[in-house]
């Protein structure tokens, strides 16, 4: 059984030029194939025809490396919760659907080329501080330091963030609160991380601006569509650290 | 060509200790004079930047991503192994020694092996100090568990997502060196070719994948972390990117290329569903700890598993091998799928599949217990194949998943080029013929954080090192070689996409260089890949142009290198007439279909050296002496 | 910590400086329905609850001053922020839709400005209407007879329904903005995440209800 699709996706030359939505047909999909795969196939059509592919960024598709990411139907990462668009399937589908493809949208994530965004600024933003000041060769023994299982897994649900650029996508402010405040809690929670704590939030969040993110609105778009779940609460503890940093500490 | 490995002498024990003060060293003034080039951010690569970037040397760090957090160790889900023995059940050092190079079939540099399982344990200690969530348990102390039939608890791990956790903290210490000023970090780069002036590397061509513009870029010593070329068989647990492009280029410069044959097959693995299929997701090896493996003993049994009675079913692993059962090593495993699948026994749409089943698990431990365990992989197996594991056994097949081979290298991880050194998967690497659950992380992150850091010093501070610009002429040769065959990929305006030949390439040598390999198929392979390479030249598509983004034209470079290296992977398992590891003879098996090892002719490293495009390459041979771990036959009746 | 930025234009210090006048207006309203609720009891009660309020008078002046400098910072930062969330997205998606799962977007989270700039003129209209409205004189105190000027006013429907509307923006402004205030304060965490936002929900239906039943009330009784 295979699906016969409309999909209309943005063309975009490259950063200068303006870009449009362009009309496709997807012909022949199996339910089986993911929605990348789905692209591969509309791409081998295009590439035959002497025509230029869509490009689209992907790589481990299997959810874990965060490079593929666009608008399906004005949700990012299409409407599966907990997925990557390369995990989301046609079975998802109906024959006869009309898809709607656009890149992430940000001024902070100007595009490259048709699906294809920049998103270096989220590594700004870690360089500014997303990281725990420690040479090689300086490590204590792990088991030096315990911490406590409950910390531990708060930290990880944190650090379990792939980067994808999503959160910022789905905000109505592209605001990359989420992305910031997972990389802050994963490492001001851990005891490894306090002899920074401050320094990193207010390091981190002044770049997260620099960026020309927008702020906060706490609707919990960025939850929702997050492949990794990561819970806007994440952000109260930003804005605590923060808050802490900037008023309390020295 | 006389391969000398470097390795220090003395007792094992002792050799990485000395060689690091036998070291020659650079003067902490000096180092923001040189300038190392690093290719890759994988664990490798990132962790080298780091490490190197601490020391204060000018590191100039390239990747083929948008972001240096995105290299494939990302994907690694079991763990990592280290010495630690916090568990007190028997580990050490020496028994980390010993199970790689008896796991690897005695195909290692022992010297090498044992240097990673004295850093291994202070891999551990680095990356929790970084902030890595490794599991832990409610004392707060780290956890442990067994993985891949080891009998010692040593494998650290962080959910399944420990190649995640571990690049995350690779690149955070890379970052702050950003941040600081000593690393400058290239993303969106691809390497296309090493600059050799007066015989030593001093340079690399990148290309710039956003704006096409080929770069020239000079320093002191090249390290290339470019991964393995897993990607050759066209479907693997590989990322679609990962490629064999940097080192085949180097390989052309001159590096010799070692045991390419050695290729990894993980058992465990989402079956093909159909011909649109791009890659081949990874199941954790750990389901086979309560998964039970089987196939219908009547090839044409049209009935669903479920309805399949227990004595029409054949367990076929349990049966061949009594004592280990389901938890044969990778190799194995692997193995004894095809072989039933061969029989026709395979199940699913494509008879390419074997069940892994959980209803005893289920009915022994209770849904909850399984589902705690293995509740994500139970997931991300339904998201994909709409199927229920709760309900129906999981169909699994082997896939390709990692490479053994590589870039050979000396004990200080230096190629046959002077200053071009290689790291992790890339180079051919301290597994032997197969690699262990676990151990790739550690060799990664081993290399990077400690090993390159003291030898790389030893090469800057001992080899006189002539200044040298991008203006050399060695550069401007180099730019216009890589210009040229971007040019040539242009103006083919054929008919095939770079894709469909990749797949025929990827079936080709997944039929004749897979899992069971013998004479005559590696023969026809040797017969078809260069038609099929002459078939790229002449009918490949790829529109659009040189000078801006252009994924299908980066693809089919990548494609274009492979239709070359796979004539040596091919040439290689043909001349290694035995089976070992990864390395699987048909010719060479014992009565009971197990792999038959022959130390007196082929304990050695194969070393093949680039003659031209087409041309016979040139076999040299490093011997690998066993003095502490005697070789024997690996049985796992 | 140094930073580069002053703190109420991150946009972490923004949120939070938004949030903590929001609450403060948000326990202004408390106390406002608390003393309104007086009207339900008679105009005795309801015109000494507002003399005795009148009779605090440099304190009260200073309250009311603090109170317009809250809104004023409330709506100035607002409005900043609006703009810079704007510049943020130059590009619009020709489709977005709310995402589904966890999300808390609503109608309430979505219009949060537009209620608000409503908010700004009702309060303008509401100040003119009671505060600078017809001045009569009670007989027998010879004070401000406030009750009378409410109760002829809400004797009008018109009034009455534009009052209860707007009433029902609050409310909604609420809805959002009691729980969004919380988490940008990071008054929130994972475990009751979920119930500050169902609580912030509770608290608005609760003061704009309280507020709504008021008019109704006035115009059913007299």
């Amino acid at each position: 059984m295979s699906m016969n699709l409309t999909l209309r996706i943005w063309r975009q030359a490259n950063p200068g030029t303006p870009g449009r939505l362009v009309e496709y047909a997807a012909q022949g999909i199996s339910p089986d194939m993911s929605f990348l795969e789905m692209l591969d196939v509309v791409n081998e059509q295009l590439i035959r025809k002497g025509e230029e592919p869509v490009a689209f960024d992907s790589d481990c598709r299997e959810g874990i490396c965060g490079t593929c990411g666009c608008m399906v139907n004005g949700v990012a990462h299409g409407p599966d919760a907990a997925a990557t668009v390369c995990q989301l399937h046609m079975r998802r589908f109906k024959n006869g659907d009309t898809i709607t493809i656009e890149p992430w949208r940000a001024a902070a994530f100007p595009v490259v080329k048709d699906l294809v965004v920049d998103r270096s600024a989220l590594d700004r933003i870690v360089r500014a501080g997303g990281y725990i000041s420690m040479n090689v060769g300086a490590a204590p023994d792990a088991n030096a330091m315990p911490v406590a299982k409950g910390l531990a897994d708060e930290a990880f649900d944190a650090a379990a963030c792939i980067q994808c650029g999503a959160c910022v996508a789905a905000c109505k402010n592209a605001s990359a609160a989420l992305f910031t405040a997972a990389k802050i809690s994963h490492l001001n929670l851990l005891p490894q991380g306090q002899a920074e704590r401050g320094r990193r939030a207010v390091a981190m969040v002044d770049q997260m601006d620099v960026e020309g993110f927008g702020a906060c609105s706490n609707e919990g778009e960025c939850e929702a569509v997050c492949p990794k779940e990561i819970s806007i609460s994440n952000i109260a503890r930003m804005n605590r650290e923060y808050l802490r940093a900037r008023l309390v500490a020295r | 060509m006389q391969l000398d490995g470097k390795v220090p002498g003395g007792p094992i024990e002792s050799r990485w200790e000395r060689h690091k003060f036998e070291s020659k060293l650079v003067n902490p003034a000096n180092r923001r004079k040189l300038t190392v080039l690093v290719i890759g951010t994988g664990l490798a690569g990132a962790s080298a930047s780091a490490a190197l970037g601490e020391l204060g040397y000018n590191v100039l760090t390239f990747c083929i991503h948008d972001s240096p957090r995105r290299a494939h160790s990302i994907a690694a889900q079991g763990g990592i192994n280290a010495a630690k023995n916090y568990r007190n059940d028997g580990d050490s050092v020496y028994r980390l020694f010993y199970d790689t190079v008896k796991g690897g079939d005695y195909r290692a540099r022992e010297s090498n092996v044992y240097r990673l399982a004295q850093v291994s344990a202070d891999i551990i200690d680095q990356c929790v100090a970084q902030g890595v969530p490794f599991a832990r348990e409610y004392g707060g102390l780290l956890d442990n568990r067994s993985f891949g039939g080891a009998q010692v608890s040593r494998t650290f791990y962080a959910r399944g997502q420990t190649g995640q956790q571990l690049l995350i903290g690779a690149y955070q210490s890379m970052m702050r060196q950003v941040d600081a000023g000593t690393v400058k970090l290239f993303p969106q780069r691809e390497m296309l070719d090493v600059v050799m002036v007066e015989g030593q590397a001093r340079g690399v061509i990148m290309r710039n994948l956003v704006t096409g513009e080929l770069e020239k870029w000079a320093g002191d010593a090249v390290l290339l972390a470019t991964g393995g070329y897993g990607t050759v068989y066209y479907l693997s647990t590989n990322a679609v990117n990962s490629n064999v492009t940097a080192a085949w280029r180097a390989h052309k410069r001159g590096a010799l290329f070692a045991n390419p044959c050695f290729t990894q097959i993980h058992p465990t693995c989402i079956p093909v569903s159909g011909d649109h299929q791009s890659k081949l997701t990874l199941m954790s090896e750990s389901l086979r700890n309560d998964g039970r493996v089987w196939v219908p003993k009547d090839a044409r049994d049209p009935r669903p598993p479920q309805q399949i009675p227990e004595p029409e079913r054949d367990y076929y692993l349990e049966r061949r091998y009594p004592s280990f059962g389901n938890l044969v090593p990778r190799d194995v495993a692997s193995r004894a799928a095809k072989l039933v699948c061969d029989e026709g026994l395979g199940v699913g749409d494509t008879g390419l599949a074997v069940y892994l089943d959980f209803a005893d698990s289920i009915g022994r431990l209770g849904k909850d217990v399984i589902k705690q365990r293995y509740g994500n992989l139970f997931d991300m197996y339904q998201k994909i194949t709409d199927d229920n594991p709760y309900q129906v056994p999981m169909r699994i097949f082997p896939a390709v998943h990692y490479t053994m081979g590589g870039l050979w290298v000396d004990y200080n991880l230096m190629s046959t080029i002077p200053g071009l050194h290689v790291l992790g998967e890339a180079n051919f690497s301290d597994h032997g013929a197969n690699r262990l659950g676990a151990s790739a992380l550690m060799q990664g992150l081993a290399d990077g954080y400690f090993v390159i850091p003291n030898t790389l010093s030893h090469y800057l501070a001992g080899t006189s090192l002539p200044k040298v610009t991008a203006e050399h002429d060695a550069f401007a040769e180099a730019a216009s070689n890589a210009q040229g065959q971007i040019t040539r990929l242009l103006t083919v305006r054929g008919q095939k996409t770079p894709r469909e030949l990749h797949r025929q390439l990827g079936r080709l040598v997944w039929d004749y260089v897979g899992m069971s390999r013998t004479a005559e198929g590696l023969r026809t392979a040797l017969t078809e890949i260069p038609r099929l390479r002459e078939e790229f030249w002449h009918n490949v598509s790829v529109p659009g142009e040189a000078n801006n983004m252009n994924k299908n034209l980066e693809y089919a470079g990548r494609v274009a290198d492979y239709l070359e290296f796979a004539e040596l992977l091919a040439r290689d398992a043909l001349e290694r007439e035995e089976s070992c590891g990864g390395h699987f003879r048909e010719e060479f098996q014992t009565p009971d279909n197990e792999a038959q090892r022959d130390d007196l002719q082929f304990a050695h490293a194969a070393a093949w050296e680039f003659t031209g495009v087409g041309q016979a390459p040139v076999r040299h041979v490093e011997p690998l002496q066993f003095d502490y771990v005697k070789p024997s036959q690996r049985s796992y009746k | 910590m140094p930073s580069r930025l002053s703190f109420f234009s991150s946009t972490v210090g923004s949120k939070i400086l938004i949030g903590l006048t929001g609450l403060l207006l948000f326990g202004f309203l408390i106390g406002h329905l608390a003393g309104n609720l007086t009207l339900l009891v008679g105009a005795e009660s309801f015109n000494s609850y507002a003399h005795k309020l009148e009779g605090l008078v440099p304190v009260l002046y200073l309250a009311e001053v603090g109170l317009v400098a809250i809104f004023v910072l409330h709506v100035v930062r607002t409005l900043l922020n609006v703009w810079r969330n704007t510049v943020a997205r130059p590009t619009r998606y020709s489709d977005k839709r709310r995402a589904y799962h966890t999300s808390r977007k609503s109608w309430s989270s979505t219009t949060m400005p537009l209620t608000g700039l409503f908010i700004l003129a009702f309060v303008v209209l509401h100040i003119r209407t009671f505060k600078f409205g017809a001045f009569y004189r009670d007989p027998t105190t010879g004070e401000r007879d406030l009750f009378r000027l409410v109760a002829e006013v809400y004797q009008n429907p018109l009034y009455v329904g534009f009052y209860v509307a707007a009433m029902i923006l609050i409310g909604m402004h609420l809805n959002h903005g009691i729980s969004s205030a919380a988490q940008s304060l990071g008054l929130s965490n994972q475990r009751y995440g979920r119930g500050l936002v169902l609580g912030g929900r509770m608290l608005a239906v609760v003061i704009a209800g309280g507020f709504a039943v008021l008019p109704l009330y006035m115009y059913v009784a007299y």
